[in-house]
């Protein structure tokens, strides 16, 4: 098969019944344009190899409404959760986030992070305009 | 260094001749929200089958030749038929014309109040901006998808409809509606396009575009028809399918009298009757009078705004009628024909 199809060439072989399976993102976009499918592979193989199916897509570049589309086949998500799949953590994240499965731990520790340093950024523009009003007042 | 003003100035006065400034439309958007809801009257069997006789099909019209750039052009294709051939041919081109001249429906405007599904104030920061989630699943109707909205404070809600309309016009696309409704939508440009008695056009591509319960829908619908309404042009949309959803605006409106006037101006005393049938379904009074002219009389006398005008038209007409009937007694009696 010389193009596999990117909707996925489904279970092919014996050996892929058994194998480990994880819904991961695939990055099909271009140069400074990402895009990516959410697909079911087998674990650990590389991302040239063809997917098993394709369940999603995940536009990360927001729109003009300043919105980022994300598209989930949950019928067969949830087929694929019967079936003993894992998640690799982004689309564990996105998946929270849509409230499909509870919310991934790093979602919450990047969240405290982002606004840790939206606060550290704050006090720091705050002292730099204190000193120039003492200077100014010298 | 003295003509240079003089060249400006010329510019200037170019420039004002042209006339570049549009007036905004005089017509102000008539959307059916009130707390009567006007779809059961709509789909009410007799209601519907008088918008039709209302229509008067005209199928040299229903199937005339569009150029909408969608088709080739064809030679006419002529054939020898027995009597029993071309009534079934007949019969298929009226079920033809039933699907084409299908009325938009007429309901009510649609209120969707997006519920909150989840508030999580400790995934603020995390977001810079929003992201949709839509549910393809295979086999699920747009109006029944999930589409839900992870805002940048953190709260999951549904999306609203704009929305919803956006996103399944992305994933689903319809043929011929775009993502963004088309400028001719505008009112500048909108009534350009109604001066140029391009009415159906206009409301062909706001089918196409919008969705019956959409505001959006109703502003352009209403404000066609009521410039229709005010022009008298009512033979622009006779035999499509839009006339149907005219009169029921009209009607619902209490807005006849022109359209009424029109039928009894070209003698179509029928019709008049069935329009003040429909009038007194929909608004649920009665006009008394035997006769079709009594009916109308009396419909003139109780609700009309347009009393002078009607009486005057119902007066021309029972005239001609008259003079009508001498003509034919005269006729019969110069062919020796004599009534009993």
């Amino acid at each position: 098969m010389l193009f596999p199809p990117a909707s996925g060439v489904g279970v092919t072989g014996g050996f892929i019944i058994k194998a480990p399976k994880v819904i991961r993102l695939l990055r099909k976009g271009c140069t400074n344009r990402p895009f990516y499918h959410i697909v079911v592979a087998v674990s650990g193989n590389h991302q040239s190899r063809p997917v098993i199916e394709q369940l999603g897509t995940y536009d990360p570049m927001p729109n003009e409404q300043n919105e980022r589309l994300v598209s989930l086949n949950f019928e067969r998500i949830s087929y694929w959760i019967g079936n003993g799949v894992t998640f690799s953590t982004p689309t564990a994240q996105l998946l929270g986030l849509a409230g499909y499965l509870p919310i991934h731990p790093t979602s919450y520790i990047s969240a405290w992070r982002n606004r840790q340093k939206l606060e550290e950024e704050k006090a720091k523009e705050l002292e730099i305009s204190e000193q120039k009003e003492a200077n100014a007042s010298q | 260094m003295c003509s240079l003003p003089l060249v400006f100035r010329n510019i200037n006065t170019k420039k004002l001749t042209h006339n570049y400034i549009y007036r905004s439309l005089v017509y102000s958007s008539i959307h059916y929200d009130g707390k009567s809801d006007p779809g059961p009257l709509f789909f009410n069997e007799e209601v519907q089958s008088l918008l039709k006789l209302l229509t008067r099909i005209d199928y040299n019209k229903v199937f005339r030749k569009r150029k909408l750039g969608t088709k080739l052009l064809t030679k006419p294709d002529y054939q020898f038929m027995t009597d029993e051939q071309l009534k079934e041919s007949i019969n298929r081109a009226r079920k033809k014309a039933d699907v084409l001249l299908q009325i938009p429906p007429v309901v009510k405007v649609k209120e969707i109040n997006p519920t909150i599904l989840s508030k999580d104030s400790a995934l603020k920061g995390l977001l810079t901006s929003k992201i949709v989630f839509t549910d393809i699943t295979f086999g699920v109707q747009n109006a029944d998808r999930i589409i839900v909205v992870r805002e940048t404070d953190g709260t999951l809600q549904e999306a609203d409809w704009q929305l919803r309309k956006r996103i399944n016009q992305t994933y689903f696309p319809e043929n011929g509606r775009l993502l963004k409704p088309p400028t001719m939508f505008q009112d500048t440009y909108l009534e350009n396009l109604l001066d140029r008695e391009e009415h159906e056009f206009v409301l062909d591509r706001a089918c196409i575009q919008f969705d019956p319960d959409e505001p959006e829908y109703q502003r352009i619908s209403s404000i066609t028809y009521q410039h229709i309404n005010e022009k008298n042009l009512f033979h622009l949309l006779r035999s499509t399918r839009h006339f149907g959803s005219l009169v029921f605006f009209l009607v619902w409106n209490k807005n006849i009298d022109n359209l009424l006037l029109d039928l009894i101006e070209t003698s179509n005393v029928n019709e008049a009757a069935q329009l003040i049938a429909l009038y007194s379904k929909i608004h649920n009074t009665e006009f008394d009078g035997d006769t079709v002219l009594e009916k109308v009389e009396s419909f003139t006398k109780s609700a009309s705004n347009k009393k002078g005008a009607l009486e005057l038209a119902i007066q021309a007409y029972k005239e001609v009628a008259k003079s009508k009937e001498q003509l034919e007694k005269g006729v019969n009696a110069a062919h020796g024909i004599t009534e009993c």
